[in-house]
């Protein structure tokens, strides 16, 4: 199951130092390989946790910029650098928002100079800048959905000259949406089955959880 | 994907003939036999433990067992002085650890979190498919109870059961007013899918990010709040009294690579799972942190463990490309309508069968030349994602699996129009920490709650219990904090000197200390930094008071 020793190679450089890597491999992996793990902060190693924040740039000239050391594939004469974003406090979210209410827990809103810094920092695609200006608009429904796989990795924020937070305004809708939504009910019971169910003979547990299973009731 | 144009053709030429095509569900007969053949827990190697409160009795492949029966990376001699001195420390910034913060919020107590990696760089966060809680029409509480208790072959705990089950709806409920979205029906009722095994409509998503969307809940609350974060330090020692109760911990800082001891009246264990342990060569779809290090620290303090010889190997890991390897495909894909089909564009398995069916299936049809081999000499089967655009309209895969989508496309490979390759990927510790229904372990001090923890979801669990299992037992594990948080003891660590007075009697005992904190393959290792006097074996410990009880400015919070 390992890979094919035949794998082609290349040389990158990650914070300064060079190292040699397998193509179709990531630049994480290509750091482990070589025992330097912890030169770029990690978590998931799998794209959502939003950890491995590096800014890249490529030996062909074609533009680089942030990206996720756990997704980003290696490449001949690629440089990285580690681009670690402090996590930092956020501001509670309300149950009937509006957008006075967003620039209050997040004043600088209105500062986005729509440079769309934010929006080219993303990893995951997500139309952050655009999103923003949804936000000062008050269009919360869609700015819930663009945040959707918003993986706060930060960089839209880091990347910010004028500190408009655009993730933690994202996540504030999101979640005072979903604060103002109904909330579940209690659910169905049958709590004559517990009986059965928890009956002292393991097998009859069994049995009759298999009964259950089919029709919802004990045969 | 030119590598596997003959088997993508059979796979196209096949699909229109399965839209409709139904497999029965696999009798119990024939599913046992396929896990006797096929499952990777059956495969015979397993051993018992030879040191501690379970020697002889417990099982587990010998890659875990060594990690139970090593030495500990603290120095011989090492006083646990406290640095820090704490009401309650949670060590583990997963979800089951950040529920619990956020329950002792307000409470007056001090709280400390400790995590290994960042908040929320956990197991949670990579949670795909959803959670379980019995809100459907036609579904009850009982029938969750038995999907569960049937899928974990009987194996499960009872009384752990009926709590999660019975704490569902609630807990759903308590993330909702958090602010958790889940998806919903143009009514606005919550959509509900099946999962593998669920006998009605019961798992509740936020489309395939639903670890995700719960964990950033949970953590964007947690840092408005008043817990102390300590982030990048790694439990790997628990403290006790000499008296049997647990009394804080040592924590190895990444960046310093110091030993901060803590002391605390009580300590929650949530340190998730151990598939970065990569049990048997499998990959993995767990994050960079999950080497079953409450396992290990547990085993020490003389708690005990169940069902450790119990994995899940997730049918749906893919195999390729190599950068995605045992990355989670999740399984509401499956539960969506996609097919899993081997080299020759035939089904195999009713697929929503119960999961360690499905990946024992998958395994069977490689093991007998069925399968798929990619450029890197991985195996696997396909799963006919385009299948989903073709049974609920053009548009539906991507807008109900946005992540794969996403994830995918980096290396051109489009779900939309192509199947993904997937084999079996180690996901999940069904066993763990043996815990009351207080979430209360075998010594007192110490609570445990989560992946950690074992019983509750037997010997096989059901998509989406997990999320449901970090929230209720979380939650719960604070509440019997706040009831019976003892009283202040010494911190001592007179566990671990017994236990290595055991091991010094014991031949052929592995030289690698554990915890080990990171998977072999990051080479990542636990190093202590010589010129810390306090790192330093007994002799060379700090003479000074000791006790600076005031944590060193924890994180962005005094």
């Amino acid at each position: 199951m390992s890979p094919s020793p035949t794998v082609p190679k290349v040389r990158i450089k990650v914070a300064g130092k060079e190292l040699e890597a397998r193509v179709g491999e990531t630049i994480l992996h290509a750091l482990w390989a070589v025992g330097r793990g912890l030169d770029i902060q990690t978590g998931c190693a799998g794209g959502v946790c939003g950890a491995c924040t590096v800014t890249v740039r490529f030996a062909d000239g074609r533009p680089g910029g942030t990206d996720l050391a756990c997704l980003r594939p290696v490449e001949e004469g690629m440089e990285v650098f580690p681009f670690p974003v402090d996590t930092v406090p956020t501001q509670p979210p309300v149950d009937r928002p509006d957008v006075d209410q967003l620039r209050q827990a997040y004043p600088t809103l209105d500062r986005c100079t729509k440079c769309t810094s934010c929006t080219i920092a993303c990893p995951m695609s997500i139309p952050v800048m655009d999103s923003v200006l949804r936000m000062q608009r008050g269009e919360f429904e869609q700015v819930a959905e663009d945040f959707t796989t918003c993986i706060h990795c930060g960089l839209c924020r880091a990347v910010c000259e004028d500190k408009v937070r655009p993730h933690h305004m994202g996540i504030w809708v999101r979640r005072s949406l979903g604060m103002a939504h109904e909330h579940p009910g209690s659910g169905e019971k049958d709590d004559a089955l517990w009986g059965a169910l928890l009956s002292d003979n393991p097998e009859e547990r069994l049995q009759r959880a298999r009964e259950i299973r089919g029709s919802g009731r004990i045969a | 994907m030119e590598w596997a144009s003959d088997s993508l053709k059979k796979v196209e030429a096949t699909r229109e003939a399965r839209r409709e095509q139904k497999l029965p569900p696999i009798s119990e007969e024939a599913s046992d036999s396929l896990l006797k053949q096929f499952h990777p827990d059956q495969t015979g190697q397993e051993r018992a433990v030879r040191i501690g409160v379970q020697s002889g009795k417990l099982h587990g492949l010998p890659q875990l067992m060594e990690l139970l029966e090593a030495d500990s990376p603290v120095p011989q001699g090492f006083q646990p002085v406290p640095e820090i001195e704490t009401d309650v420390l949670i060590v583990g910034g997963g979800g089951a650890g950040v529920a619990a913060a956020l329950v002792l919020e307000n409470s007056g107590l001090k709280v400390h979190l400790a995590t290994k990696l960042r908040i929320g760089d956990a197991n949670t966060v990579m949670a795909e498919g959803g959670i379980q809680a019995a809100l459907g029409e036609g579904d009850s509480i009982q029938r969750h109870f038995a999907d569960a208790y049937v899928g974990g072959h009987g194996n499960n705990h009872p009384e752990l059961l009926k709590i999660l089950v019975e704490e569902g709806p609630d807990a759903v409920g308590w993330l909702s007013r958090l602010g958790a979205l889940f998806d919903r029906n143009e009514d606005g009722s919550f959509r509900l899918r099946p999962g593998g095994g669920t006998s009605a409509p019961r798992v509740l998503a936020c489309r395939d990010v639903t670890g995700l969307e719960i964990m950033r809940v949970l953590k964007d609350a947690l840092l408005s709040g008043n817990t102390h974060l300590l982030e990048h330090h790694s439990a790997v020692e628990l403290c006790d009294d000499g008296a049997g109760q647990v009394t804080g911990a040592v924590l190895w800082h990444t960046d310093s690579r110091r030993l901060i001891p803590v002391a605390a009246r009580a300590v929650l264990l949530a340190t998730g799972g151990s598939g970065q342990l990569r049990l048997q060569s499998f990959p993995t779809s767990n994050h960079l942190g999950a080497t079953g290090d409450g396992l290990v620290l547990a085993y020490r303090q003389r708690c005990r463990l169940l069902h450790l010889d119990s994995f899940q190997y997730h049918p749906s890991g893919a195999s390729f490309p190599e950068a995605l390897a045992g990355q989670l495909v999740t399984e509401s894909i499956r539960s969506t309508g996609a097919h899993l089909l081997n080299a020759q564009g035939e089904r195999f398995i009713n697929e929503m069968s119960f999961r360690d069916v499905v990946a024992a299936a998958i395994i069977r049809e490689v093991s007998e030349g069925r399968g798929v081999t990619t450029p890197s000499g991985r195996q696997g089967v396909w799963l006919d994602t385009p299948l989903i655009d073709r049974l609920h309209g053009k548009g539906s895969l991507a807008r109900q699996f946005p992540g794969l989508i996403h994830r995918f496309r980096r290396y051109q490979i489009d779900p939309e129009h192509h199947p993904v390759l997937v084999y079996p990927t180690l996901h999940y510790q069904n066993g763990g920490v043996a815990i009351d229904s207080e979430g209360k372990t075998d010594r007192p001090g110490l609570w445990a709650a989560g992946e950690v923890t074992g019983g509750l979801h037997g010997t096989n669990r059901l998509m989406g219990n997990s999320l449901l299992d970090i929230i209720v037992f979380g939650r719960r594990a604070a509440e019997s904090i706040l009831q019976s948080l003892p009283t202040r003891s010494a911190t001592t660590l007179s566990a671990l000197n017994r236990f290595r007075e055991e091991r010094s009697s014991l031949a052929g005992v592995p030289t690698e200390a554990s915890p080990r904190l990171f998977p072999e393959v990051s080479k990542i290792r636990l190093e202590l930094e010589p010129s810390v006097p306090g790192n330093s074996p007994v002799g060379d410990a700090p003479s000074s008071g000791g006790g600076g009880f005031e944590p060193p400015d924890p994180f962005f919070k005094g």
